[in-house]
């Protein structure tokens, strides 16, 4: 098992309703693993907690191995070069001197952006920066790589070669967790997939077992499960 | 530890190296209030004022008092015909001041003056009518009592200069404001999701604040090294008094190191607690601007009353301009400083404390 979520249930401080409640989800190692859910399902909560951002949960994260982030925003400094970005990152992870450049050479030649890397970061198109935002989440070679919503904001070429990065990252000892509201993109790279509403996962399983009841896609299988009334 | 501690550091310098207006307002503001404020006092400092014409109505004509009165700046002009005369004048200010003297033995003395008169000019010239008095009355030769020498005792045997005065107070001022760029690039991360992704790489919080001291010293003691420069050759090439510095350069960078220590906290505690950059600008800009008109940058602790005195103890700026005072004015050594600067000191780690807290609260 790549990382397994037991009984987790978290309350933000000063709110009421519970963040997320009883969430339990067992996902394979080496495997591509689709969260879905409408806006304020906790998508994001949870893999928060997964990779230390939030703490206080109830319940029990086991993760086999590293974790890594790659969140929604541009989590990094516009005003540096993507080199001086993917050196930063890689340094405050304790990485230093060959390894160091070897690891910048290595993703920044998976996210294609070594013809880019003398260039400020916040003059980079919106493709260019979710592929630096992605490469710097590989940084660390993490065995448990954590999507919040990578492709939002991009055109369809640089989406089809994140697509196509993202799956081709899985693999034995690597397991992908990806969120988005896509329900095509889940579709087309998830293994497996859990929709999650107000905190609870209200479905989970290979995508083959989900779609069993006559569904024909992903989509409408969401909506009949997370009915189609307006998200806050 | 260290490592991911010269990476941050290597990063805030690069970002802050790029960030042109942060240091255009850390130099430069500095430096022009340094030239500005030196210059516009020099004269009020140096305790000249420029003097003022002055006349003497009297009976005789009083010829003979205004010549004895004349001097050290103090210009005899004609006389007005008579007092409502004398009052026109000095209410337009020509000239600023009329001596009165009445009928009657002794004779009663009344001195007219122009409400824009500065007062120490005011006070020197009644110092001299008293001077005048004593010299009939005693026989004192009113030469002598003007020529009477002062001597300050402090590093030159003068009175300070305007500029002496007046750039380690605008230093500390300047210094301060590294609470402008210290927060917005701290909120650009927060909004951008950097510190989020640096804590998911397991950076402490206390290690991100501490990335941020390294490099913000350096441009503080930069300051330190550009305004003294500014106050040694710029105010003198413009026409005004050259800086003398003081003989002990380490204490000097001691106080101005407890400053910065002390404005670097601050802006660590503006920059987690504001949301945004209207909020960090507005604590931050009325925040300093408060603390240097309590503690004595914009107007000389000297000049305030007892009680405004008393009250501008609370601020940090009049603790770092104590020491910097300590070390240019009056050449203390260790233990003169050492009371400022640990008040800077405690100052800024309660400040780092808080900071820390503070973070720790807002996130789960």
């Amino acid at each position: 098992m790549g990382l397994s979520v037991q009984a987790l249930s978290f309350r933000y401080p000063g709110r009421g309703e519970a963040a997320l409640d009883g969430v339990s989800l067992e996902i394979p190692d080496g495997c591509v693993f689709g969260l879905l859910g409408p806006n304020g399902a906790g998508k994001t909560t949870l893999i928060s907690l997964v990779s230390g951002l939030l703490r206080g949960a109830q319940g029990r994260i086991e993760a086999r191995g590293q974790t890594g982030l790659v969140p929604q925003d541009h989590a990094f400094y516009p005003m540096l070069t993507c080199r001086e970005n993917l050196h930063f990152f890689g340094a405050v992870q304790g990485l230093a001197g060959a390894e160091l450049e070897r690891r910048v050479a290595a993703v920044a030649a998976f996210g294609r952006i070594e013809g880019v890397l003398a260039r400020r970061a916040g003059q980079l198109s919106g493709g260019l920066k979710r592929r630096l935002n992605l490469a710097i989440g590989l940084l660390s070679e993490p065995e448990i790589l954590l999507l919040d919503e990578p492709t939002v904001g991009v055109d369809p070429q640089s989406r089809a070669f994140l697509l196509e990065s993202i799956r081709a990252l899985a693999r034995p000892g690597r397991t992908i967790v990806y969120t988005s509201h896509y329900m095509e993109e889940v579709q087309a790279i998830c293994d497996r997939v859990a929709i999650l509403d107000a905190g609870r996962v209200l479905a989970s399983g290979a995508l083959s077992e989900l779609l069993h009841g006559g569904q024909r896609n992903l989509e409408e299988l969401f909506m009949q499960l997370t009915s189609r009334s307006l998200r806050e | 530890m260290m490592r991911r501690l010269r990476a941050l550091w290597r990063k805030e310098q690069l970002a802050l190296s790029r960030d042109v207006h942060g240091l255009a307002v850390l130099f430069v503001m500095p430096a022009a209030f340094i030239v500005v404020m030196s210059l516009a006092l020099s004269d009020e400092l140096r305790g000249g004022g420029g003097g003022a014409e002055f006349a003497v109505l009297s009976a005789d004509g009083g010829q003979r008092l205004a010549e004895r009165l004349a001097g050290d700046g103090f210009r005899a002009v004609a006389p007005p015909p008579g007092e409502a005369a004398a009052r026109d004048a000095v209410r337009r200010g020509k000239p600023a001041l009329v001596l009165v003297v009445g009928q009657g033995s002794p004779p009663a003395l009344q001195l007219l003056a122009d409400p824009a008169l500065p007062p120490p000019l005011l006070a020197a010239f009644q110092q001299r009518v008293l001077g005048v008095v004593l010299a009939d009355a005693f026989g004192v030769d009113l030469k002598s009592a003007a020529s009477l020498r002062v001597e300050v005792v402090g590093p030159s045997g003068a009175r300070p200069s305007a500029v002496q005065q007046g750039v380690p107070a605008w230093l500390i001022f300047g210094m301060f404001f590294v609470v402008m760029p210290i927060s917005s690039l701290f909120i650009v991360e927060r909004r951008e999701g950097t510190l989020a992704r640096l804590a998911s790489m397991k950076v402490p919080f206390s290690l991100v604040l501490l990335g941020r001291i390294g490099p913000y010293c350096v441009v503080n003691l930069a300051q330190a090294v550009l305004m003294l420069l500014a106050g040694m050759y710029l105010v003198p090439w413009l026409g005004g008094e050259a800086l003398a510095l003081p003989a002990r350069w380490d204490l000097l960078a001691l106080v101005a190191l407890a400053t910065s220590l002390a404005a670097i906290a601050w802006g660590l505690l503006v920059a987690v607690c504001a949301r945004t950059m209207e909020q960090a600008t507005l604590i931050g800009g009325i925040g300093n601007i408060l603390a240097a008109a309590i503690g004595g940058i914009m107007v000389p602790r000297f000049v305030m009353p007892a009680r405004m005195q008393a009250f501008a103890e609370v601020s940090p700026m009049a603790w770092a301009l104590d020491g910097f005072h300590a070390v240019m004015l009056r050449q203390g050594g260790l233990a003169e400083i050492a009371l400022p600067c640990l008040k800077l000191a405690v100052l800024a780690a309660a400040l780092l404390a808080a900071a820390l807290l503070l973070q720790r609260r807002q996130r789960p």
